[in-house]
């Protein structure tokens, strides 16, 4: 008796002791800050924390009660939402501002779309449709963020799973899992968003890096973004990635035309404390290639044209410095660009009802690529697929567009997916052509700053087959470029004119009515005029 | 080109100008105005269904009675004693009728239960010693003298709440708890950064959930932050930092701590345990008079408990792990807070229990009062509920009722019916038709369709059918009106003429 019992209390005690060594936190935070070669300075804060062992929640499980949640570093709210909605892979990135590839080369964070931007990966199965847990996990991320995603809907809803693949692993469940992707271009990133963003954060902005996250600084810059990444992996567990990047112009704000930088400058501030959770916190400043310059203070280890400084045994208060000796100067053929290919979409014409689509995609490279290319297109502007031509060079050419998915749009209710492979020729240019119709809205469609047209999202290139040199061990995920967005023209209707019709036709109405009426009514009789 | 004929023909003798064939036309202008009118008034009203008025008066007249039996055991004296307790008892609830509201107590001394009830009966049995609990057993002295404070423990036991309870959270069928370990600044040292908080819970706290769960569901939940700055500055006294009664009313700093969840509807009650900046220790609780405290915990009713926790070592700068004697200590506070949040009542003094179950941490008569107290505040809560609808639909004539609100408030009428006929029988289940129809009651209280038409005023739509209505109608009454006036001047011409001919004659 006496036995079975301490047998079971050992065997509880090693349960436990298994639970809490299985599920370990761990948080890393890291900033990265390189001067770019027009003088701009591109800082990514990445602030990662993984919850250790942990799967996603089966959506199968949905309608029984959830296991309980305990986090020691873990953002509960962001916990929440994920098992609530049971969502393997998330993704949102809200950004201002237009990513200059061919000066800046790839992003450190590859969600550089202006507008926000969710997609995420969802287990499809159980009670709750996949539709239904995207509608709550937009609203409760809208409640979480401030920010207005309530409104990606479905008319902006699509599932391009081949442009945006996990970028972590899915469970193997036995059940298929569901993309759904959604963008809202003209959607503001703002103090109200970074707030509640800060507080996911264990040592929010009171102590290490992201103590320099200052917003009046980091909305003041050229471009800036923010973005939440959630993914899992089978070896490892949940990872939640917070990022935030900024692009900001020292030359501007030194009128002497110095590219000087300092943690002061760029962000007023200076790290006076360390995250006392975090396991790593590394600053790492990519050295320039050329020129003398001075780095401060003595950074910890520099290796392979790169300074790390590590905050929790620097000396505090701790302010990098980078300086030149001499004044900017841009180097010939400093916009040349360093993406393999470059692109550029425009809309044309300037009737209110057609338009032309045009994309140029430029290939830099001397070897054939392979890009798949994506458009999402709110309903507002449908496109004739019959007009679709691609010239290489000014020559018409067929084949360069394969593999063509379209899944067309539904007025008043669905976007268009439009997705397919372009293969690049090495060293040409190809321009794509396609006529498109744009929509007439109803009255209460309008927003409310009619006048100022509509956002249309931004497509997305992915290339398909890297280049040995371009090809980044960071992302496993090939990476995607953003264009830039459009912004339509719409019929617009005046907005007083309602009560005006409403007059015009009754007046209208009582005419006709009137005339009739009294002609059916009226009384002839002859009179005699003598 | 033809000329014109000289006499034009006359136009009376056309068949459209024949007086009948005018007024045929005319009629049937208002023919079908009038055959419209009840498809425009079909078009344009707002959906009001009839609620239940009636039934809903007449159950808001009704009360729930809930019976409560003591069964005495006294041997040969149990029928005298008996009607001594049931007087003694009659006497309480005439001086203090707002606390014995909703129950009938019986007090019987045969041996012979009632079969087909499964409420419990509380036995009471001879003892020498001090009183005793057991399951639903007291044993208590029963000689006259002790006779009065039998009646007073009684009365503690089956009605704790001498009035109501502000404390004790707002029913619902699902909780989140919530526990919190908050540093105030980790960045300063001695911060905690563990705390062994599942087996804390699972000794704690599980228990009570366990046997709260016929009344409620509970999510746990548990989250560590590390920087939660106050929104006030402490008083240093001395060596010592205080806490003001006014400070604690703000001692929440919801704009700083993360607490609130947007995942979820349901009602959270929090559990906060504050560990004070290392440059501002020991924080301690000041009472009005402005000494320090006692005690450095408090509960926020109806919001949750917060514990300060000074006792870690002001000279450790590594992170500091709880060990679990000081999650034994703390836990044992917080599930005393649950237990006031949840409206479970503490035991009165001076009483001896035994042996209450293995893993229960109150009483089956405290669980009972519960039950009792929660059932009547959901009959009562249900029963307003339902008034207030009625009167609301009663006095605002554009607010639409659906038919969702109109089947919300039946099915409340109907769970409300169940419950006061399961009241006889079992206390569980009279508890969870209240909660159904408290549920269902503000769910048809609440519906966002009565709101719909409510901004929309009558002006607006006179705007709109003003212009075409008014143009179309004046014609119409004109015409009808010469119409009628010739006809009455033809008809007296007619009699007019008509006894001339007779003359004539």
């Amino acid at each position: 008796m006496l036995a079975s019992w301490k047998a079971r209390l050992f065997v509880g005690l090693s349960l436990s002791l298994s639970v809490v060594k299985a599920s370990g936190e761990q948080f890393d935070e890291q900033l990265t800050i390189q001067s770019l070669r027009d003088g701009k300075v591109a800082s990514t804060f990445s602030f990662k924390t993984l919850l250790k062992g942990v799967s996603p929640r089966d959506p199968r499980t949905l309608g029984a009660e959830d296991a309980s949640q305990h986090y020691n570093v873990f953002p509960l709210a962001l916990g929440q939402i994920l098992r609530e909605y049971a969502v393997t892979e998330l993704h949102l990135s809200l950004n201002a501002g237009r990513w200059n590839y061919d000066r800046w080369g790839y992003p450190k964070e590859p969600a550089v779309g202006t507008g926000a931007e969710l997609w995420a990966w969802m287990g499809d199965g159980g009670q709750v449709s996949v539709d239904h847990r995207w509608m709550g996990l937009r609203n409760a991320l809208a409640g979480l963020f401030c920010a207005s995603l309530g409104s990606l809907d479905e008319q902006r809803t699509t599932s391009p799973d081949r442009s945006f693949e996990p970028e972590g692993m899915l469970p193997d469940w036995g059940v298929p899992h569901r993309i759904r992707h959604a963008t809202l271009p003209s959607e503001n990133v703002c103090t109200e968003n970074l707030t509640p963003f800060l507080k996911l954060l264990p040592c929010k902005s009171l102590s290490g890096i992201a103590s320099l996250l200052n917003p009046h600084r980091l909305f003041d810059a050229d471009w800036h973004g923010m973005g939440i990444h959630v993914l899992w992996r089978e070896d490892e567990g949940v990872e939640v990635r917070l990022t935030f990047q900024s692009v900001s112009d020292p030359v501007r704000s030194s009128l002497g035309r110095k590219r000087d930088w300092s943690f002061r400058s760029l962000f007023d501030r200076t790290i006076d404390r360390q995250c006392p959770i975090a396991k790593t916190s590394e600053i790492t400043v990519a050295l320039p290639s050329e020129g003398s310059y001075s780095i401060n203070p003595e950074p910890s280890v520099v290796n392979a044209g790169k300074a790390s400084f590590d905050v929790a045994t620097i000396d505090k208060p701790l302010d990098v410095a980078l300086q030149w000796s001499g004044d900017f100067q841009y180097v010939s053929g400093f916009d040349k660009p360093i993406t393999p290919f470059s692109v550029q979409r425009t809309l044309r014409g300037s009737s209110q009802a057609h338009g032309q689509l045009s994309v140029i995609v430029k290939n830099h490279q001397n070897s054939t690529q392979q890009v798949v290319y994506l458009e999402t297109m709110p309903w507002l502007v449908q496109f004739y697929l019959h007009t679709l031509e691609i010239r290489v060079d000014g020559v018409r050419r067929d084949g360069i567009f394969s593999d063509i998915a379209y899944i067309p749009a539904v007025p008043h209710s669905r976007p268009a997916t439009f997705q397919g492979i372009l293969t690049l020729p090495p060293s040409s240019a190809l321009h794509l052509t396609m006529d498109v119709t744009k929509s007439f809205l109803r009255y209460t469609e309008h927003r409310p700053d009619a006048q100022r047209g509509w956002d249309l999202p931004p497509a997305v290139l992915t290339v398909l087959e890297l280049d040995s040199n371009t090809s980044t061990a960071r992302h496993p995920v090939n990476p995607r470029i953003y264009t830039s967005t459009l912004l339509v023209d719409m019929a617009t209707p005046d907005f007083s004119m309602p009560y005006n019709v409403i007059i015009f036709t009754c007046s209208l109405i009582a005419f006709i009515f009137g005339s009739v009426f009294n002609l059916l009514t009226r009384k002839f009789v002859v009179v005699r005029i003598d | 080109m033809d000329p014109l004929p000289r006499i034009p023909r006359d136009p009376s003798s056309l068949f459209f100008q024949a007086d009948n064939v005018r007024r045929y036309i005319i009629g049937s202008y208002w023919l079908i105005i009038i055959l419209a009118l009840p498809l425009w008034w079909s078009t344009t009203s707002i959906e009001r269904l009839s609620l239940p008025t009636s039934r809903v008066i007449s159950q808001a007249q009704q009360r729930l009675s809930i019976p409560v039996t003591i069964s005495l055991q006294a041997g040969v004296e149990s029928a005298s004693l008996a009607f001594q307790l049931k007087e003694s008892i009659n006497e309480r609830i005439i001086k203090a009728p707002n606390r014995w509201k909703g129950l009938d107590i019986q007090v019987n001394h045969d041996r012979l239960l009632n079969k087909n009830t499964d409420n419990g009966v509380y036995t009471i049995t001879e003892g020498t010693e001090e009183p005793t609990l057991q399951d639903r057993r007291l044993k208590h002295s029963l000689q006259a003298p002790a006779l009065s404070k039998l009646v007073d423990l009684l009365s503690d036991l089956i009605v704790p709440f001498s009035e109501q309870d502000h404390r004790v959270a707002q029913f619902a069928t699902h909780y989140r708890l919530s526990f919190t370990l908050l540093n105030e600044d980790a960045a300063a040292g001695a911060f905690v950064n563990h705390w062994p908080v599942s087996n804390a819970i699972s000794r704690h706290v599980s228990p009570i959930l366990t046997q709260l769960a016929v009344l409620h569901n509970f999510t746990i939940e548990s989250q560590v932050q590390y920087h939660a700055p106050l929104a006030f500055k402490p008083q240093p006294i001395g060596d010592v930092y205080g806490i003001t009664p006014e400070d604690l009313t703000v001692f929440v700093n919801s704009a700083e701590w993360t607490l609130s969840s947007s995942a979820s509807n349901d009602p959270v009650l929090h559990f906060v345990l504050f560990v004070p900046s290392a440059a501002r220790r020991p924080l301690r609780i000041m009472d009005n008079r402005g000494s320090l405290s006692a005690s450095n915990a408090f509960l926020l009713p109806q919001w949750g408990g917060i514990i300060i926790l000074n006792s870690v070592d002001q000279k450790e700068i590594t992170p500091i792990e709880l060990s679990p004697a000081n999650m034994d200590s703390i836990f044992s506070t917080f599930a005393d807070h649950l237990l006031t949040l949840l409206g479970v009542p503490k035991l009165p003094s001076g009483l001896k229990t035994l042996s209450f179950g293995e893993h229960n941490t109150f009483t089956e008569w405290q669980l009972d009062a519960v039950l009792r107290f929660r059932a009547l505040e959901n009959a009562k809560g249900a029963q307003d509920t339902l008034q207030s609808i009625v009167k609301l639909v009663d006095q605002i004539e554009n607010m639409p009722v659906g038919q969702d609100v109109k089947g919300d408030v039946q099915e409340a009428l109907n769970a409300i019916e169940r419950m006061y006929t399961s009241s006889r029988t079992s206390l569980i289940e009279t508890l969870r038709h209240s909660a159904r129809a408290l549920t269902l009651s503000s769910r048809a209280f609440f519906n966002p369709g009565m709101l719909a038409l409510l901004y929309f005023p009558a002006e607006h739509t006179y705007a709109v059918y003003t212009p075409l209505f008014a143009s179309a109608f004046i014609p119409l009454f004109v015409a009808a009106l010469k119409e009628v006036k010739a006809w009455k001047k033809q008809r007296r011409q007619h009699n007019d003429t008509a006894p001339d001919v007779r003359r004539l004659e």
